[in-house]
């Protein structure tokens, strides 16, 4: 099959794609790119490893054709902070928390948690959980990454607050 | 788990995609959110050779309220825009309730109304709720546009009425003409954001004095269907404890459902029954409280 | 001056030293390794449960384009690669697993060839074209159906359809029961379910052909010994073969085997001199991976009528796949199951017997709490069955019967050896810090108000750090149960640890770092700690059974002892004073009691690479030492704990809201309460899984049913509580560290305590016995239909 060519953004750079029609976009930033924080743990958006930012929302990476970002804007784990930046407010949060073991569901738990608190900005425990619950985790039992999120929340808060 | 090889071609227009559907001469298929038509696809259960991405197609983004007071969703609004849409939320608020059971977040910002019709999931919450609600599919084919009522949409597992050349351009939900109404959406699912076990979409509607009901079923047959019987009993009845459980009781025994390892058949016609008194009660609440 | 505290890292909640990369995205996984000219693999899977292969067509497979190579189960390459799981025991049949099936299939899943091209969308388009012809055989699908008479046999030279029996005899159980005031029975039955890490298995294999070298990358918890089990099959010299486990997503027991894909994957690298990647698919990780969990106990308990339980007889059938895998074996649940069913209990008397048998379906193998859930589920509903039956309250009973702390070690009737506990300790504490009046108070008002709330509680005793005296009593020649550590400090006095168990979010990097600076006596940033390569690190044998931070914790501080005596030898030369009387404080060694005579290590340990002139006579250079370890007696440690849930049910849908979780958690020396605790959540979460959701289900012919996430179920955010932790810290007397090991534990209760809530739960409606697992729609509305039919039962006898 011949390849697509396609236009997008990620991570705010340009970058001019090529790929087969049936390329995933999952395996595109991996594999292409070299992009490999999205991880891929069951290719049937079921686990959410591989979710990342379309256009400002998170989605499964998996379910997607490379082809299909054409003219979008996306976002991976690797664009929440530069490898020589400071991590996120919600990267460090998760840190402190131990929001994390294994590592491999962070990444997408990280781009949902990140859409959350854009979204709702002071969300409860019961709503962070039904944010979080398209992203498996098998290692923490969730209850310190909701602690994540929700300590997330009030430091971008009380940085919001600051700004004003 | 890597999808076959397929054609893809990107519509403007839903003329360009009926076009390019019907010069694949039926094999293509559509690809709107792709929540499950993709997994299908990496499963290699579905190897369509062409994929006409309808995500350009500005018309199938349109959610309207036309003169006659019927609620116009395009195809390609999404679940969450179906959850959160105050416009839904006033006309049609049973079907804002079920897209929150859809899936997930990250489900439901790419998942689509049109989709999920198209696809037919008989377990799927949103093509019970328009079947409940007697909505209309508008399906756009090579020489013209057609409208389909639900009941004849849905014809059995992920089977539709639409041809293969047609693409799916807007579901409109007729404006009941009740005074009053209360709805609910019940599902059991095993965990939240699954696939629902059973699901009961249910409508009370005050025209006078007079008291109907809408009920439909998700996941009790090969498609969704309506529950006349209890519809039936329901109707001129006094809204309370005992008519519901009457119309969960006639919900069980009108069905024969299949078995899956989530529900045998007669776990799915029990919590049929149960979900059926339930969502009754939370709409008959809705409806005292309108 | 006064006496300087010497810093310590123990206790202390140290954020993890690994997170910033992994946060970052920067994690190095076996998915993530590019090889330059990597081909890609997809296997071929039988479709037979059970068949005779009469042929296999490749034809068309080969002609695909990008296709590189098709091997099939016929092929020289493969012929011999087999994979054996031996056992050294009384009663037991071997199996031999080929690399590819050749001429028969004995699990759907079983890989019968496989596809080499250019990338792995390719390799699939070509495996859909390998077409295989089967002679059906009958498939046999339940451990009953196997041991029916006149089933055929699964393996060549075998007698009956198990790898292993077990018997066992403790004590007097006749007498026993004999004397004993009540005797019940219960059946309990588990399902299968697996550890199911959020990474799928992976192998990527790079030979050099000039050297005659294999690198191999893989998702695997033990690359020591799967270094040797690699070398041993593929004929390659063991000092060439080097392993490499980098970062791995998860994995709970399911990564601790050598599998025959990998064995696949490197013959054909080593063929076709390029590297050559498999990365499983869920799919494959669901049909193929190691499954476990499915037992089924028939258990007879004598019991007097203060509570005390006198003697349990047991009959225990795991149900244990096709295939015994190495290095465990098929027969560790049985074995588990037979050694742990007693519980953390006084029961003197107690005959088991426990066969693993063979059946048509995925191989059997250890997953976190490896057969103590199902152990745990017997034990503990029979402690709530004997508490209904003598009128006790269930904690009552199980005060009656567990062990004394103070008699500990205590030799429990299958031999264990448990070296310290809190038992009565952990309880008491558990019904203060849950309140356990309170909400037996909070339950008799919601069942006022209609509402079906249940409690449950379980205590149990994990096994873990198991070493040389516990794996020989096991007979399992393959594992040896040591661990090694190298502790290296460099020119620059930073420190480089090599530990041969693999972290894989249990925390290593963090954790050991804190043991080996307080005992090195160096800043925590100064501490490294690096593990999975075979070609730097020394030989042990990997992370499982719940010992890491006591074997490499223990071979760590070994290591950096030797190193520190090292350096207080070396300043006892400088300072002209005995090494007595010289002790490591803070970043130096200095004179006790006159800590003004003091060398920063630092300038120790430049000066022992760079100017060996000024060392001792007889001392060499470099500071470095490796230590084996293993605990004091080889019988590792025991952490116990007790849950305890509250649960409302929901007895229209069958569902189980669990609305509070609480433990009481001892195991031994904490060296970081955070990750204990992370541990723990995590555990309790796979669980509470196990307990409600998960089932690898087969159907009657043999055909898998859960070969999606769509049908195999993990548990999300919205379906685990919120999980209290309370420590209580005994420490162990035979670890280096008083700590003991705890990973597995969390898995272990949660099905029992679950069981007994929904048990709890029903009361009102009527009395039943809950001992299937999961609790699904299905099971719990059956407990509902049967708790109504009691009391319907019991009103018509009146």
């Amino acid at each position: 099959m011949s390849e697509r060519v396609f236009r997008f953004r990620l991570n705010g750079t340009e970058v001019e794609g090529r790929a087969e029609p049936r390329r995933l976009l999952s395996d595109y930033l991996r594999d292409d790119l070299g992009l490999t924080g999205t991880h891929v743990g069951c290719e049937h958006g079921i686990c959410g490893a591989c979710t990342i930012h379309l256009n400002g929302r998170a989605v499964r990476s998996c379910l997607l054709f490379a082809c299909q970002v054409d003219g979008a804007e996306v976002r991976t784990v690797e664009g929440l902070a530069d490898a020589r930046d400071p991590l996120s407010p919600l990267q460090e949060a998760f840190w402190e928390h131990h929001g994390l073991q294994c590592g491999f569901c962070t990444p997408g738990m990280l781009m949902t948690a990140a859409e959350l608190l854009e979204t709702n900005p002071d969300p409860t425990e019961g709503e962070i959980r039904e944010a979080i619950s398209g992203n498996l985790c098998r290692c923490t039992g969730y209850v310190f990454i909701v602690d994540a999120i929700r300590a997330a929340a009030d430091k971008l808060g009380a940085r919001g607050a600051e700004r004003q | 788990m890597k999808p076959a090889s397929f054609e893809y071609v990107t519509a403007r227009t839903v003329e360009e995609a009926v076009r390019a559907l019907a010069d694949s001469e039926g094999e293509g298929k559509c690809l709107a959110g792709g929540q499950s038509l993709v997994p299908l696809m990496n499963f290699r259960l579905a190897r369509p050779p062409l994929l006409v991405d309808l995500g350009q197609v500005d018309e199938l983004r349109q959610l309207r309220h036309d003169d006659d007071g019927s609620l116009v969703v395009g195809a390609l609004v999404t679940h969450r825009e179906v959850a959160g849409s105050p416009l839904i939320a006033e006309r049609v608020p049973l079907l804002a309730e079920a897209a929150r059971e859809v899936g997930h977040a990250a489900i439901r910002n790419r998942g689509t109304i049109g989709g999920s019709f198209a696809h037919a999931d008989p377990v799927a919450e949103l093509p019970c709720v328009g079947l409940t609600l007697d909505a209309e599919i508008v399906a756009a084919g090579p020489h013209r546009r057609r409208t389909i009522a639900a009941a004849d949409f849905f014809q059995g597992p992920f089977t539709t009425a639409l041809a293969a050349d047609e693409v799916l351009v807007e579901i409109r939900f007729p404006a009941s003409g009740a005074e009053r109404s209360g709805w609910a959406f019940c599902e059991l699912a095993r965990r939240r954001g699954d696939l629902a076990v059973v699901g009961v979409a249910a409508q009370l509607e005050r025209r006078g004095q007079r008291l109907s009901a809408r009920i439909g079923l998700a996941g009790v047959a090969g498609r969704p269907v309506r529950a006349v019987a209890a519809e039936a009993g329901l109707s001129g009845a006094t809204p309370d404890a005992a008519s519901f459980r009457a119309a969960g009781e006639a919900v069980a025994a009108s069905l024969a459902p299949p078995s899956d390892i989530h529900g045998s058949a007669a776990l799915r016609r029990r919590v049929a029954s149960v979900l059926t008194e339930r969502a009754l009660e939370r709409a008959a609440r809705r409806l005292e409280a309108a | 001056m006064t006496e300087q505290a010497r810093p310590s890292f123990i206790g202390a909640r140290v954020k993890r030293l690994e997170d910033p990369r992994l946060l970052r995205g920067h994690g190095r996984y076996v998915a993530d390794v590019r090889l330059p000219g990597a081909l890609e693999v997809a296997f071929v899977r039988s479709e037979m449960p059970h068949a005779d292969i009469t042929a296999v067509d490749a034809g068309a497979a080969r002609e695909h384009p990008g296709v590189v190579r098709v091997l099939t189960g016929s092929d020289e390459l493969v012929a011999g690669r087999e994979i054996r799981g031996d056992w050294r025991g009384e009663i037991w049949q071997t199996s031999a697993q080929p690399a590819l099936a050749g001429d028969r299939v004995r699990f759907v899943g079983q890989p019968i060839a496989a596809v080499v091209a250019t990338s792995r969308y390719v390799a699939e388009d070509a495996a859909s074209l390998v077409v295989a012809d089967y002679r059906e055989l009958q498939p046999l699908t339940s451990a009953r159906a196997s041991l029916s008479d006149g089933a055929p046999l699964l393996h060549e030279g075998w007698t009956r359809n198990f790898f292993r029996h077990s018997h066992f005899l403790g004590g007097d159980p006749d007498a026993a029961f004999a004397a004993a005031d009540g005797v019940l029975e219960l059946r309990t039955a588990t399902q299968r379910q697996t550890g199911m890490p959020l990474e799928t298995r992976g192998c990527v294999a790079d030979y050099d052909v000039v050297s005659g070298s294999l690198t191999v990358w893989m998702t695997n918890q033990m690359p020591s010994v799967v270094r040797t089990s690699l070398a041993d099959v593929l004929g390659v010299e063991e000092n060439r073969v080097r392993v490499v486990a980098p970062d791995i997503g998860g994995g709970f027991g399911v990564k601790a085997y050598l599998y025959p894909e990998d064995v696949v994957v490197c013959l054909l690298a080593m063929e076709l001199g390029r590297p050559v990647r498999w990365i499983e698919d869920r799919r494959e990780h669901l049909l193929a991976a190691i499954h476990a969990r499915q037992q089924e106990h028939r258990v007879q308990v004598a019991y007097r009528a203060d509570g005390k339980v006198l003697a349990i007889r047991a009959e225990v059938l795991v149900d244990s796949g096709a295939f015994s895998v190495h290095p465990w074996t098929a027969g560790l649940e049985a074995g588990n199951a037979l050694s742990l069913l007693p519980g953390p209990y006084t029961i003197g008397d107690y005959e088991c017997d426990a066969y693993a048998v063979a059946t048509n379906k995925s191989p059997f193998g250890p997953v976190r709490g490896v057969a103590r859930p199902a152990a745990a589920l017997s034990t503990e509903r029979a402690m709530d069955q004997v508490a209904r039956a003598t009128g006790l309250d269930p904690i009552e009973v199980r005060r009656r019967n567990l062990i004394d702390a103070r008699d500990c070690p205590y030799t429990t009737v299958t031999g264990n050896l448990i070296d310290s506990a809190s038992f009565q300790e952990a309880l008491d504490r558990l019904c203060e810090v849950a309140d356990y009046p309170q909400l037996r108070r909070q339950q008799a008002e919601a069942r006022e108000a209609g509402r079906l709330l249940g409690i449950g509680v379980a205590c149990y005793a994990e096994q873990g750090a198991s070493g040389i005296h516990e794996y020989l009593r096991r007979g399992m020649p393959t594992i040896f149960g040591y661990e090694t550590a190298l502790v290296r400090m460099d020119p620059s006095g930073k420190v480089l640890v090599e530990v041969t168990t693999h972290s894989h979010g249990q925390g290593h990097e963090t954790t050991i770092a804190q043991v080996v600076a307080t005992r090195l006596q160096v800043p925590l940033q100064d501490v490294r700690v690096v593990y999975g390569d075979t070609s730097r690190m020394p030989y042990g044998m990997g992370t499982f059974g719940s010992r890491s931070i006591v074997m490499a914790g223990g071979a760590a501080s070994a290591a950096a002892d030797k190193v520190r005596l090292k350096l207080e030898q070396f300043a006892a030369h400088l300072l002209e004073i005995s090494a007595d009387d010289l002790e490591t404080v803070d970043g130096a060694v200095r004179a006790k009691g006159a800590p003004f005579r003091s060398i920063p290590i630092s300038e120790l340990a430049r000066a022992a690479y760079h100017q060996p002139h000024r060392l001792p006579q007889g001392m060499q250079p470099l500071l470095e030492a490796v230590s084996t370890y293993d605990t004091e007696r080889g019988t590792g440690t025991w952490t116990n704990a007790c849950h305890l849930a509250l649960v409302e049910l929901d007895p229209g849908l069958g569902l189980l809201d669990v609305q509070k979780y609480v433990v009481v958690h001892d195991c031994g020396v904490i060296v970081n309460p955070t990750i204990v605790e992370g541990q723990l959540h995590g555990g309790i979460a796979h669980g509470i899984g196990g307990a409600l959701l998960e089932e690898l289900v087969y159907d009657e012919w043999g055909q898998p049913l859960s070969t999606t996430f769509m049908d195999y179920l993990l548990p999300s955010a919205t379906e685990v509580p919120r999980i209290e932790a309370h420590h209580i810290e005994t420490p162990s007397p035979f670890s280096a560290t008083g700590s003991k090991g705890m990973g597995e534990g969390g898995a272990i209760a949660p099905g029992p305590v679950l069981a007994a809530a929904l048990e709890d739960a029903l009361r009102p409606l009527g009395e039943v016995v809950v001992t299937e697992l999961p609790l699904t729609p299905e099971r719990v509305l059956r407990y509902v239909d049967e708790a109504r039919g009691a009391a319907a039962d019991a009103s018509g006898d009146r």
